[in-house]
């Protein structure tokens, strides 16, 4: 299908819903990939397996503190400025882009790349919804080097990163983005059509945009968002889907613990006497627990949506006293597997816990 | 004493209040000066009273005179827009996202300047003088004497939008500023646009607030006199000339203010029933429940703090369809008393089924006895499901709540709401706002990024409550009846240990009322 400046609401929309808190406001993002888009025409947006094998191909995206892009606003030039340098290192034009992860602005970012370019995006991710480090990607999961990667910053500098591994580039990317304002582009992981069909979660551009249009068209109270998202979900990648709680935000505290946002946040029930869920987190909402009951727990998505409206809420601008529903979704059987489950279980995040699929938790 | 005056765009109401108690109350027309209207209400409420004037301690006026003017695109003064933040957000030039003809009325004079600070404190750029002058030259040249400055992280370091400011005056003496650090909280964008709405309602400004001195000072009424905003605190009317923007929801939170204090319900749904539509709020903790959401003000995105209000299209003057299965959104509007059936108007309005249904005796009943019977009973009772579902969706989850009537379209309310455990329609609810801004307290907020660091948090929290309470004693408040209402702490990721945003707000009553006690 072709993307258009008319998909972008809906498409920002439902990233914002998997992108389980992290990702950041898409406002900004979304002017500036809708001027480009009116400017240089709309995107193919191109299923993985329409990609020739020996396509060449890169992720693109932001990286840093979505808090910061409040004030730091992002230019409509930064994603081509990084995109043609980083052709120039690998003396080889890319054939199509695609996003690190389906959130927020880092859904937006390759669209707005590829109709500066002209090229293609690929329809899917690295993550399937936002995760905090850049081994968490499936890229990195399913060996493809990070490496050689160029980030560009708000004055346009540009630099080159050629790592050991992406642990390694994990930490150099983070220390440039609080060198460079808190907020950088990236360009990595370049890889060929072949290597990418192996590697992606397929599809998720395509669903985040029909996720977003079910959340407008059914805009209202959470209880009654139930029914169309799980017949959304089930017949999806992601599978279960299920509300596990509603009530008030009566605590949120969050400290940076490894340059992470690490924290908490506690949700009373709206019926007196009901005991109240926690949440933790680390960027994004990682481990929903009532009590000492596991409710949902990474790499499974936990959402939290206005009571209201069932728009999503992203951590940052999660506050005390908002009234709040708390989706639960599966994640990717990519993720299940034993060698995703190595970076991305309840354990890697510091709970001691092993992780247990959704479905088989008591509901 | 306290008089307590609400401007609309249709009625300006008046109140006097001996503490929490209405002494007096009346409604009348709202007049095209606005002074007309003010006078007339005052007169009759000190009339009524018997009074002197000596017994009034402090006058406060809520109006929607501001957000009208915004949303009707008038009153608007061409206004040129200065951004420090090249070479960050390239692309992006202030007013981006308005829509036209706002844009248009206010005028698309924006400079996009090097400068602004990251989050550290390191300059985008540095600041260029020549640069900053030239733009300077040529909106002298555009003849423009309003004006926003905004500058990347100003809420943190406010200096380069200082140093424009400062440049701006030397050069154009008569210019009236707003400077977007006015407006605390980060996010580039909406707290600029916050500064170009108040910057563009600076001249009106000036006149309402000057109309409504004069009609008070006419009247020998010499006391302190205060102005109603968005969170249901004062500011005086000095400042509201300065910050005309911050009134813009006023009239809802006073309404429900308002209703908090008829009722002594501290928990409850407030339903305002005008002639167009019911807005419907919630009463937390006696204070209304605020927006999650980003709030526009008439398509402009903003950092405002507003009361999460729902409008629903029924109002009195609601057009009803001749089935009575369709009421509104249309509706006669202020035209009710011309236009519906019982004032002998041609239009079949929702007043007109609740004089029929023999609910309410006014205008002429006989001009609605022929409506078949049950026409108007399918009318009456769809009136009653709307509010339902409105309310429905305001309501904290499934549990009844007590629902409070207040407005002059509550007589559309003629049975029971499943949604309410009880309806309560208070005395003196016809002038609810008016009461709300009598009781209005007065508050100061203050936000930065931190590094606890460099500044301990203990230290840091101080220092921005120091910073919030001077805001709110700037804005009248009595220093010891402060306190801290909110305390928000938002650690910014990947920004090294320890690195907060943290936003202080606190409130208090007013310098006068405890003058008042004293006295």
């Amino acid at each position: 299908m072709k993307l258009g400046a008319e998909h972008l609401d809906d498409l920002a929309l439902g990233s914002v819903f998997l992108a389980t808190g992290g990702g950041g406001d898409p406002h900004v993002p979304k002017l500036l990939t809708s001027e480009v888009l009116k400017r240089c025409g709309s995107v193919d947006l191109l299923p993985p397996d329409q990609l020739p094998d020996d396509a060449f191909v890169a992720a693109i995206g932001n990286v840093g503190a979505p808090t910061v892009s409040l004030e730091l606003l992002p230019s409509d030039d930064e994603a081509l400025i990084a995109l043609e340098a980083f052709e120039k290192q690998m003396g080889r034009k890319l054939d199509a882009v695609v996003s690190f992860e389906i959130g927020g602005g880092n859904s937006l970012i390759p669209i707005m790349a590829a109709a500066s370019r002209g090229i293609p995006v690929v329809d899917g991710d690295g993550m399937g919804r936002a995760l905090p480090e850049a081994q968490m990607m499936t890229y990195a999961i399913c060996g493809i080097p990070s490496t050689p990667a160029l980030a560009c910053d708000y004055a346009s500098n540009v630099t080159l990163f050629t790592t050991k591994g992406t642990e390694v580039y994990e930490r150099h990317i983070r220390a440039l983005a609080m060198s460079s304002g808190g907020m950088i582009t990236t360009v990595e992981h370049g890889m060929t059509g072949a290597t990418l069909r192996d590697a992606i979660i397929p599809g998720t551009v395509s669903f985040a945009l029909q996720l977003g249009t079910l959340l407008r068209k059914n805009r209202g109270q959470a209880p009654t968002l139930v029914a169309p998202l799980k017949a959304l979900f089930q017949n999806s990648i992601y599978g279960e889907c299920r509300l596990i709680h509603t009530g008030k935000v009566v605590d949120k505290s969050t400290r940076i613990v490894g340059g992470f946002d690490v924290g908490r946040t506690v949700v009373e029930g709206f019926e007196p006497g009901d005991t109240p869920v926690e949440i933790d987190i680390k960027n994004e909402y990682l481990l929903a627990r009532r009590g000492d009951r596991v409710l949902a727990s990474v790499p499974d998505l936990i959402v939290i949506v206005d009571y209201e409206t069932s728009e999503p809420i992203n951590a940052e601008r999660l506050r005390y006293g908002q009234r709040i529903a708390i989706f639960a979704i599966g994640c990717p059987d990519f993720y299940r597997s034993p060698d995703a489950l190595k970076v991305v279980s309840p354990r890697n995040f510091g709970f001691d816990l092993d992780y247990v699929p959704l479905e088989t938790l008591p509901n | 004493m306290r008089i307590g005056i609400d401007v609309g765009g249709t009625h300006t109401d008046a109140v006097i209040m001996d503490g929490n108690q209405v002494i007096t109350s009346t409604k009348v027309l709202t007049s095209a000066d606005v002074m007309e209207g003010v006078a007339n209400a005052l007169d009759t409420i000190l009339s009524d009273s018997g009074l002197p004037v000596s017994a009034i301690e402090s006058v406060m006026i809520g109006t929607t005179q501001f957000t009208n003017a915004i949303i009707e695109r008038r009153q608007l003064a061409p206004t040129g827009v200065f951004r420090l933040n090249l070479p960050s957000g390239r692309g992006l030039p202030p007013m981006v996202d308005w829509p036209d003809d706002i844009a248009e009325a206010v005028g698309r004079h924006t400079y996009t300047l090097h400068g602004g600070k990251l989050y550290d404190g390191w300059p985008i750029a540095e600041l260029d003088p020549d640069e900053i002058d030239r733009a300077i030259l040529d909106a002298k040249a555009k003849g423009l004497k309003n004006f926003a400055i905004s500058s990347a992280f100003s809420p943190m370091d406010p200096s380069p939008e200082a140093y424009v400011e400062a440049r701006l005056r030397a050069a154009i003496p008569e210019a009236k500023i707003t400077c977007s650090h006015s407006f605390g909280r980060l996010g580039l964008m909406e707290r600029e646009n916050a500064a170009i709405l108040n910057a563009t309602l600076l001249h009106f400004a000036e006149t309402v607030v000057s109309a409504f001195l004069t009609a008070l000072r006419t009247r020998n009424l010499r006391c302190p006199v205060f102005i109603s905003q968005n969170d249901g605190t004062l500011m005086s009317a000095d400042f509201v000339s300065a910050f005309p923007a911050l009134t813009f929801a006023s009239g809802p939170t006073n309404s429900l203010r308002g209703a908090m204090l008829l009722t002594g319900l501290e928990e409850a749904i407030v339903v305002d029933i005008g002639g167009t539509t019911s807005d419907i709020g919630v009463l937390q903790g006696g204070f209304p429940r605020e927006s999650n959401a980003v709030i526009e003000v008439g398509g402009v995105r903003t950092n405002f703090r507003m009361p999460d209000i729902q409008a629903i299209g029924l109002g009195g003057g609601s057009l009803v369809s001749a089935d009575g299965e369709t009421i509104g959104p249309q509706s006669v509007g202020h035209r009710l008393t011309q236009d519906g059936l019982i004032f002998g108007g041609n239009t079949l309005t929702a007043t007109d089924i609740v004089v029929a249904s023999g609910h309410q005796k006014i205008g002429n009943a006989a001009a609605v006895a022929g409506l078949p019977e049950h026409v108007v009973e399918t009318a009456r009772k769809n009136m009653l499901t709307i509010l339902d579902r409105g309310i429905d969706m305001m309501k904290p989850g499934a549990v009844q709540m007590p629902v409070i009537l207040v407005g002059g379209g509550s007589v559309l309310v003629t049975g029971d709401l499943t949604a309410a455990k009880q309806v309560h329609r208070p005395e003196h609810a016809g002038v609810a706002n008016a009461i709300g801004a009598a009781i209005a307290q007065v508050g100061g907020e203050s936000e930065k990024i931190v590094s606890y660091q460099t500044l301990p948090r203990d230290a840091a929290i101080a220092e921005l409550t120091q910073e919030a309470r001077d805001r709110a004693l700037g804005a009248g408040a009595a220093a010891e009846s402060l306190r801290t209402v909110d305390i928000e702490e938002t650690e910014v990721p990947y920004m090294g240990q320890d690195t907060m945003r943290l936003r202080i707000k606190v409130i208090g009553d007013l310098a006068v009322t405890s003058a008042e006690t004293s006295a």
